[in-house]
């Protein structure tokens, strides 16, 4: 399917070691060059964004192929004549066949599931050929360095598709735009290589990076004081009701109230609200935000992984009590959107 | 054992795969040349590639670069203890065989192979210096499409992909590139050598301008050709066929030069000719002798219509009649031109100039002046003319036990002494020498003529092949009021070497002699269809010249060709071709697919509206994101969408109203109350965003 390793220096690209000014001033037009690009999903190769330029292996071809003509020249050669301008022939047909190997292409990206921040997110890379098969495409994020570095390469079939995985290691909760992503080739001689410069319109969100170790999870109470119905409810044993939950077993939901009113409801016994957790902001107590996040972040996979149903509260935000994968993602999610 | 070595081939991991390969091109592309390589570079080449083929397949590692070096630098001092230079042709093919030898040891990585596809592409070149033959360019065609395919095979990084997916991908690459070849191939320009001729290609040929004795020998061992030629006619009998070159009238004692004239010029002899009979006109093809002259029929006049001409050379009759150009002759060329062979051959008045041509060095051939003397002292040749002194040199020539033999061994400093009185062992340089030292003695001037005499005794395609092994020398006298009168000493001896034209033929090597053991007959018959086609790639590839491209230009309409027409033919075509590539990049920006082209209108419209869709968005969902945004002002137009979106997806025969539907799309957006007005700006913005 698909082949992703790392490589730690892919491909030569000119340029490199200028000068400092040079480098912010390349640096400028190459983030003005970025911004007049489009962020899509979806990103079709055509004429009009494929970048193409000869190699330094380009270049040291034209220089061989100029000394032989110059041989040939001066020992008058027909033959030398003939295997030059041969070469030659072949140079150019090569710079079609480069671009080619790009041209026509449709790139996707697949939605990204969430990670942790310090944790490689696999972005899904599908290229659709609907011509001849392509070889040796390489696919990479254009910012090199740092972490969130992978780089993959691929053939895709005539008329099939083709995924790629490259890894992106966010470094802190949230959002992250995808950056943007080069594909290129130099297939077939090397001597030209054909570009692409991709903005996905594509996010990852990243959860807050679990706190380890972690101290054990707070005392499964319902008498935290900053819970007022969990106080009233700790009185009695008083059966209420509240809407089903995801995680909520077949005995739990009251059949006869949604006989009666037409809504799943579940029925809320001591037992189980004994079983349920609530993480909530003062638990987390010590350090600055982004610790505490980390910390009920730990807490969630703990409380997932122990099978506890728990729910969340964020100032301003509220997550109820539930179980199961789902319920720990958007939990997860809660704690990486926030703020 | 051999099935398992194929299937262990088979299997065998990429990298040790390509490596393999890669040697195996590299060995095809040097091989030609242990031909002419010093023993110790075939050696260590061939050491060192099967090395690395060892390394490729046990998967041991390479050697350390100090090890490398080190060869390197032992190559580099055998080469100049060898040739005394690292530069010039066989000291620079011996370094850069050694080079892409040890270049292979440090192929790490498949792209570390690059050098090596570019020193092989040169090696390639180097080959045509020694041989331009068919058998070499279809050697050297296999060792290209091997260099192509392992450079396709290194740029393709993923699985194994299979040789012959590489190599199909290479001749593609090479058969779209055949026009671009072809063009400039033929139209550009041949200029001459850009910093003189290279030295160490001189001596190719048999001609020089100089004779010591003993430097034929060498020339009869070379079975190349020398030049072809077509008669419109009747074709001369063999001992009619002389071309004449460099003609020989100043002798120090060891060396035969050109004429050094002591007089002034209007004293000296010059070219006249009597001619009588018809023409025989003919078409010559030389090969480049890198040397100043053209080895022309006797005898070929100075006259309009019978002279050749060669675009790009100045070509002019010496005063000795000897063709000669204005520069070494670097390229293979043909021409016609007309001579008369029967003919005579003046000057008819005598000269002062002339005296030159009795002058003999004092000091040497001491005992064949005195027997001349002697001869001429006779008394029955007290009042003889020149003729009658000639055919008693030749009578004694005859008579004289004289032998001739491609191996007469090395003379002395009175060389001319020891062959006409004591070895007489000799061929056409000893027997003309010998017999202008004796002619001038007795004060007949005489000169030796060099050049080639004869032919294979069958034409092939008409063409009657000269070769380098027909190279001869003979003699002229003069006697007053008859001009010149050839004279070939060497008939005396050997007629059938100049009456049949029979080349001198040394002991065969190893091969030709097995072949001919095998059937004399078939042998011949092959050899001469080899040689059909090899006149064939002659004329038609290598033979390709300045000329040439005249004539194709004049077949074009051009008037009076010159090589900026050329020039300018050439940029003209190129940018023609690029013009074309561009017309098609921007037909094929175009040709987009009539649906997604629809597709990104609507899409465009709709975000002039204020609704924006994504590109992907099939119709039905653009019409509920428009009821969504516009609500009931946009109903018209969700409505349409609904209809493109039934026809395309929902079983419709396929059509094209989508022209119309198109104009009431546009039409209900303009009909929009609230639409947006879009100015300049803002469409530009979209148009770059597309």
């Amino acid at each position: 399917m698909s082949i992703a390793h790392p490589h730690p220096n892919p491909l030569p690209r000119a340029g490199e070691g200028a000068g400092s000014t040079r480098r912010t001033l390349r640096q400028r037009i190459e983030r003005w060059w970025q911004s007049r690009l489009p962020t899509t999903d979806s990103w079709a190769l055509g004429q009009r964004n494929i970048y193409i330029l000869p190699t330094r292996a380009g270049l040291a071809f034209a220089l061989t192929l100029l000394v032989m003509l110059l041989a040939s020249i001066n020992y008058q050669l027909n033959l030398g004549y003939a295997l030059t301008f041969l070469l030659a022939g072949a140079g150019l047909v090569s710079m079609h066949m480069t671009h080619g190997t790009l041209r026509g292409l449709t790139l996707h990206l697949r939605p990204t599931q969430a990670v942790f921040a310090g944790d490689a997110a696999m972005l899904e890379v599908v290229i659709h050929n609907p011509g001849r098969p392509r070889h040796g495409l390489a696919v990479f994020f254009h910012e090199r360095g740092g972490s969130g570095c992978s780089f993959a390469w691929c053939d895709v079939p005539a008329g099939g598709h083709e995924t790629v995985h490259v890894s992106l290691v966010p470094e802190h909760r949230g959002w992250h735009p995808v950056p943007m992503l080069v594909v290129e080739t130099v297939f077939p001689f090397g001597l030209f290589r054909a570009w692409t410069l991709w903005r996905p319109a594509a996010r990852v969100l990243a959860w807050p990076r679990p706190e380890q170790p972690a101290p054990p999870l707070p005392a499964s109470d319902a008498s935290a004081g900053e819970e007022p119905e969990a106080q009233a409810g700790a009185g009695g044993e008083l059966d209420g009701v509240r809407p089903w939950r995801r995680g909520d077993s077949m005995r739990q939901v009251a059949w006869k109230k949604v006989a009666r009113s037409g809504e799943l409801v579940s029925r809320e016994t001591t037992a189980t609200r004994q079983n349920e957790l609530w993480l909530g902001w003062a638990a987390a107590h010590g350090g600055d935000a982004e610790q505490r996040l980390s910390r009920l972040a730990a807490w969630v996979q703990a409380a997932h992984q122990a099978g506890l149903a728990c729910g969340l509260r964020l100032p301003g935000v509220e997550l109820p009590p539930g179980l199961g994968d789902a319920h720990r993602r958007a939990a997860l999610d809660q704690l990486a959107r926030w703020g | 054992m051999g099935a398992n070595f194929w299937s262990r081939l088979r299997h065998l991991p990429r990298d040790a795969r390509d490596t393999l390969f890669h040697l195996l091109v590299i060995g095809w592309t040097v091989l030609p040349h242990l031909l002419h390589l010093p023993a110790w570079c075939a050696a260590m080449a061939g050491g060192v590639l099967a090395w690395r083929g060892r390394l490729a397949l046990t998967g041991g590692p390479l050697p350390s670069r100090w090890l490398v070096s080190g060869l390197l630098v032992l190559a580099a001092g055998l080469t100049v203890w060898r040739e005394r230079a690292l530069l010039g042709k066989e000291a620079g093919v011996t370094m850069l065989v050694v080079l892409l030898a040890l270049k292979t040891l440090e192929l790490r990585a498949r792209r570390d192979a690059l050098v090596v596809f570019f020193l092989g592409f040169f090696l390639v070149l180097t080959h045509f210096l020694y041989s331009q033959s068919l058998g070499t360019g279809l050697w050297m065609l296999v060792a290209l499409w091997g260099l192509l395919t392992a450079l396709v095979l290194a740029h393709m990084p993923v699985g194994k992909p299979a040789l012959a997916q590489a190599s199909a991908v290479a001749v593609r690459a090479a058969a779209l590139g055949l026009p671009v070849m072809v063009v400039m191939f033929l139209l550009f320009p041949r200029i001459g050598p850009l910093w003189g001729l290279p030295q160490d290609a001189v001596g190719r040929t048999g001609l020089s301008g100089s004779m010591q004795l003993g430097g034929v020998a060498q020339l009869a061992n070379d079975d190349s050709v020398a030049l072809r030629v077509r008669f419109f006619g009747t074709p001369p009998r063999p001992e009619q066929m002389y071309f004449r070159g460099p003609v020989l009238s100043t002798f120090d004692g060891r060396e035969w030069t050109r004429l050094v004239p002591t007089v002034p010029v209007a004293q000296r002899p010059r070219a006249e000719f009597l001619l009588d009979g018809a023409p025989l006109r003919y078409e010559m093809t030389v090969e480049p002798s890198r040397l100043p002259l053209l080895p022309l029929l006797e005898a070929t006049p100075e006259r309009e219509g019978a002279a050749p001409s060669l675009p790009g050379y100045l070509v002019t009759l010496r005063p000795d009649a000897q063709w000669q150009t204005d520069r070494p002759l670097g390229e293979r060329l043909r021409f016609e031109a007309s001579a008369w062979l029967q003919h005579r051959h003046g000057p008819f008045e005598s000269t002062l100039g002339l005296r030159d041509l009795v002058d003999l060095p004092a000091g040497f051939n001491p005992r064949t002046m005195e027997w001349a003397a002697a001869l001429r002292a006779r008394p029955e040749y007290a009042q003889a003319d020149a003729p009658t002194l000639v055919a008693a040199v030749l009578r004694h020539i005859r008579a004289g036990s004289f032998t001739y033999t491609l191996e007469p061994g090395s003379y002395g400093r009175h060389a001319v002494d020891e062959f006409w009185l004591d070895r007489k062992l000799g061929f056409c340089e000893h027997f003309a020498a010998a017999f202008v030292v004796v002619m001038r003695t007795m004060d007949v001037p005489s000169r030796i003529v060099t050049g080639y005499q004869g032919s294979d005794p069958q034409p092939l395609d008409g063409y009657w092949i000269v070769r380098q092994s027909h190279a001869h020398a003979w003699a002229e006298y003069w006697v007053e009021g008859r001009g010149w009168i050839r004279v070939d000493p060497t008939a005396a001896v050997a007629p059938e070497r100049v009456q049949r034209g029979r080349s001198l033929q040394p002991t065969p090597g190893l091969v030709a002699g097995a072949m001919r053991g095998i059937d004399p007959a078939l042998a011949q018959q092959l050899r001469a269809q080899w040689e059909a086609i090899n006149n064939r790639w002659n004329q038609w590839v290598l033979n390709y010249s300045r000329a040439r491209q005249f004539s194709l230009l004049e077949q074009l309409g051009f008037e009076r060709p010159s090589w900026q027409d050329l020039a300018k033919l050439l940029v003209l075509l190129l940018s023609l071709a690029s013009l074309g590539g561009a017309a098609w990049a921007w037909w094929d920006r175009r040709r987009q697919d009539p649906w997604q082209r629809l597709q990104a209108l609507v899409q465009r419209r709709l975000a002039r509206v204020g609704v924006t869709v994504q590109a992907h968005d099939p119709p039905r969902a653009r019409a509920s994101r428009v009821r969504e945004v516009l609500g009931l002002r946009g109903q018209a137009l969700a409505e349409l969408l609904d209809a493109l979106d039934r026809q395309r997806y929902g079983g419709a025969p396929p059509g094209s109203p989508q022209r119309g539907w198109w104009r009431a799309f546009t039409a209900a957006a303009r009909a929009l109350p609230g639409e947006l007005r879009v100015d300049g700006s803002a469409g530009l913005a979209t148009r770059g965003r597309r």
